[in-house]
């Protein structure tokens, strides 16, 4: 009788560990020059949750692979991005990891 | 020679592209360091630190050669950049630059050292494809007052993406006022940059050399 709450316990931190964002995808406007995007890769990797960084011109999109369990809040990114010169639209966080990510931006080119 | 120059400068025109410079600011952290030679008529070097996204300083050094007389003027200078307005455009961005500074020159003109007042402002635009931009930079002292204003615009071959080169092709015209070059100097120039390293190389319309090397850091 003991086990199953046992069970249950272990199964919900299991489920909510899986559920973490592994990946944090931003849309970003004026991202039209690889020179001048230096500072988003310097300023998001100040992070201690910041695993790896990817830009994309071609899709707008600046990626923040995240450290396992952790995670950046939606105000302090906006900051970084900000303090690198280029204004957020969208954050989301999904469950693709970084190397996937990679990929796809490769296929995508044009 | 001269045709090719307002060939090339007419597609620009009809096109209605607007484009970029270099930038006096990299980003909050970020430094600049920059060295331009201009067909012997002007020789700069520029450092800036960035504290802010929006503003930096740091100092720098030009010398002016007139190709019409001997006068040759040594500025160096403390300056502070400002960015004055900036719009982030799905495809696009645009910014408004401004900057002030006080130095010292001497020259062959004249004896000793004068205090030397610098005033610029630079507006541009930018896609992946096209660039444009202008700018105006003005020294003056007690002994002389010289303005250079630049018009660049530029056509990329192909979209560059973050850490592969970039290359663009771009013509410049540049005007000086106070005596260094009579009329305007026009230029065809190659740009190519990745990662933090831009270098910039062409021929002025008189065959003369010029060249732009700048790190952001």
């Amino acid at each position: 009788m003991k086990l199953l709450p046992r069970v249950l316990i272990s199964l919900f931190f299991l489920v909510g560990a899986s559920a973490q964002a592994v990946t944090i995808e931003m849309n970003v406007n004026g991202l039209v020059c690889a020179f001048c995007a230096q500072g988003i890769d310097k300023q998001l990797r100040k992070f201690p949750a910041t695993a790896d960084v990817v830009v994309s011109l071609e899709q707008k999109l600046v990626a923040v692979a995240l450290k396992d369990g952790q995670d950046i809040p939606d105000a302090e990114l906006r900051r970084a991005l900000t303090n690198a010169g280029y204004t957020v639209k969208t954050i989301e966080r999904t469950q693709t990891p970084i190397a996937e990510l990679r990929e796809r931006l490769k296929q995508s080119k044009p | 020679m001269s045709r090719w120059f307002i060939a090339l400068g007419g597609t620009f025109a009809l096109a209605g592209y607007m484009s970029v410079m270099a930038k006096p600011i990299a980003f909050a952290g970020g430094y600049t360091v920059m060295a331009e030679y201009g067909a012997g008529t002007m020789e700069e070097l520029q450092f800036f630190y960035a504290p802010r996204y929006d503003f930096s300083f740091g100092g720098g050094y030009l010398k002016l050669n007139s190709d019409e007389t001997p006068e040759t003027d040594n500025i160096t200078y403390a300056r502070v950049n400002y960015l004055a307005h900036r719009w982030n455009l799905d495809d696009a961005q645009a910014n408004i630059f401004v900057w002030g500074g006080l130095g010292s020159a001497t020259g062959n003109r004249f004896s000793g050292t004068v205090l030397a007042e610098n005033a610029g402002a630079q507006a541009d635009y930018e896609t992946r494809r096209v660039y444009a931009s202008f700018k105006t930079d003005l020294q003056r002292s007690s002994e002389f007052s010289h303005r250079i204003d630049t018009v660049q615009l530029g056509l990329a071959p192909y979209k560059h993406d973050y850490g592969g080169l970039a290359t663009w092709f771009l013509v410049q015209a540049r005007q000086y006022t106070g005596g260094i070059h009579r009329g305007t100097e026009s230029a065809l120039l190659l740009r190519l940059f990745k990662g933090g390293v831009w270098v910039e190389a062409g021929i002025t319309n008189s065959g003369k050399p010029q060249a732009m090397v700048m790190f952001n850091f």
